[in-house]
C-alpha cells in the first residue's frame, strides 16, 4: 500500500505518465486506486502528432499494469518522509514473512 | 526466515529485498525490460519492486534503422523524480561499489 | 440499489458494526482528535474512477492496438466494460516516420454492443464532444478496406524491424518488452 498512499499525496499535481507502448501523457493526477490505476485530467500527449487517436480526449483512465514510469514533480515529494515510510513498510513485510 | 537473527532494522540480508533496503538513499543501477537502464538515487521501493528514484538518468538502447549494418545507439533522458513500475524491473544493483 | 456517489461520506467506523466492549482501547479511540480533512476512501477504488465515465462517450485503447469509440454503459471492479454504439477506428500514416507533421488516413467500422474484458484495456479516454466531429489533425477519412490494407502492411514492416532490433539488442542482454504485443 506504500505507493498507493504515496500517489494519494500527489493528487492535483501535474505528472507525466509513460506507458509501456512509449506514449507519454501529461496531466493533473485526479485519482489513483489500489492497483495504481491512474486518472488524469486536462491531458496533453507528448509528441501528440504521432498519436492522432488521442486528439479529442480530455481526461484518461490508465490501467496500472500498462504504466512504465510516472515522472513526478520533485518539489511535491518529501524524500525523507518517503524513505521512512519505505523502511516501515519493509519492516512490516518482514514481520509478515516470519 | 533463514538466518534471520536480526530484525528488518538490522543490517542482515536474509532475503533478496533486504539488499534493496540497504540501498535506500544510495545511487543504484536498474535494468529494465524494453531495452532501458536507469541510474538514480533510490528513495522508495515495495515488494513488487515498484521504485521511486531521484535525479535519474535513463539510457535507452535503439537500433539505427536506415542502413543494412545496423548500429546500436543510445539515447539518454533525465528526470528529477521517477516512479518505476515493478513489472518492468529486471535487476537492481548498487552503483560504484562491489 | 441507490446510486452511490463519490461525494457521499464514507461509512463511519463502527457505525453499523457491533460496538466493541468498552475498554481502554475504545476510550483511547474516542479521545483521538479529529483527523485532518481527508478525501473519502471510496474515491480511491477502480469503481469510483469508472463511475465518472459512465454514459460518456469514450475512446478505449486495447492491448492489441485497437481503438474503440463507444458509450460506456456498464463496468465492474476489473474494468470489464460494456460499450454501446461501438465504432472501431483504424489509422494508416502515409508520411515517412521522420515527418514532424504526419499525414494519413482513417476509417471507421461500426460494431454495436461490445463487452471488453478488463485485462485487455490499456486506457480509457473521455472524448471532448466539442472536438469529436473534427478529424484528427492531418488525417482524412477513407474507405475502410483501403486503410486496413495500408495499416496491415505498415504493421508487418514494423514487425520485421522489431525482430531485427530484438536480435541485435539480445547481444547486450536485452529481451525486448512485450514482444510486439502492444502496437500503436
Amino acid at each position: 500500500m506504500l505507493f498507493f498512499s504515496f500517489f494519494k499525496t500527489l493528487i492535483d499535481h501535474e505528472v507525466t505518465v509513460e506507458l509501456k507502448n512509449d506514449i507519454q501523457i501529461r496531466g493533473t493526477l485526479k485519482s489513483v486506486d489500489q492497483y495504481l490505476n491512474i486518472k488524469l485530467d486536462d491531458i496533453q500527449v507528448v509528441e501528440e502528432i504521432k498519436y492522432p487517436h488521442l486528439s479529442s480526449v480530455k481526461n484518461v483512465f490508465i490501467r496500472g499494469s500498462v504504466v512504465r514510469y510516472v515522472h513526478l514533480p520533485a518539489a511535491a515529494v518529501d524524500v525523507p518522509l518517503l524513505e521512512d515510510a519505505t523502511r516501515r513498510e519493509a519492516a512490516q513485510q518482514a514481520g509478515k514473512g516470519k | 526466515m533463514a538466518g534471520g537473527e536480526e530484525g528488518p532494522a538490522g543490517g542482515s540480508v536474509s532475503e533478496p529485498l533486504d539488499l534493496v533496503r540497504l540501498l535506500l538513499d544510495e545511487v543504484v543501477f536498474v535494468k529494465l525490460r524494453g531495452d532501458r537502464e536507469l541510474k538514480g538515487r533510490l528513495h522508495a521501493y515495495d515488494s513488487h519492486m515498484n521504485l521511486v528514484l531521484g535525479d535519474v538518468v535513463e539510457t535507452i538502447y535503439t537500433v539505427d534503422e536506415d542502413d543494412d549494418d545496423e548500429e546500436i545507439r543510445t539515447t539518454t533522458k533525465k528526470s528529477e523524480m521517477l516512479f518505476v513500475r515493478g513489472d518492468s524491473v529486471v535487476l537492481v544493483s548498487p552503483q560504484n561499489s562491489s | 440499489m441507490d446510486n452511490p456517489s463519490i461525494h457521499d461520506l464514507p461509512p463511519q467506523p463502527g457505525g453499523s458494526m457491533p460496538l466493541p466492549a468498552l475498554g481502554r482501547a475504545a476510550a483511547a479511540a474516542a479521545a483521538v482528535p479529529p483527523q485532518p480533512q481527508q478525501l473519502p476512501p471510496q474515491m480511491f477504488t477502480t469503481a469510483a474512477q469508472l463511475l465518472d465515465l459512465t454514459d460518456k462517450k469514450l475512446l478505449v485503447c486495447l492491448r492489441d492496438g485497437r481503438k474503440l469509440n463507444g458509450v460506456l454503459r456498464s463496468w465492474d471492479q476489473f474494468a470489464n466494460l460494456v460499450l454501446q454504439s461501438t465504432v472501431e477506428r483504424i489509422y494508416a500514416t502515409t508520411s515517412p516516420p521522420s515527418d514532424p507533421q504526419p499525414k494519413g488516413l482513417y476509417a471507421d467500422q461500426t460494431h454495436g454492443i461490445f463487452l471488453v474484458r478488463g485485462e485487455n484495456v490499456l486506457l480509457l479516454g473521455e472524448i471532448d464532444l466539442d472536438k469529436d466531429d473534427d478529424p484528427p489533425p492531418g488525417f482524412e477519412k477513407a474507405d475502410f478496406a483501403v486503410v486496413e490494407k495500408m495499416a496491415k502492411e505498415r504493421r508487418a514492416a514494423e514487425k520485421t524491424k522489431e525482430k531485427k532490433k530484438l536480435q541485435k539488442l539480445a547481444t547486450l542482454g536485452f529481451e525486448g518488452e512485450n514482444l510486439g504485443e502492444i502496437i500503436l
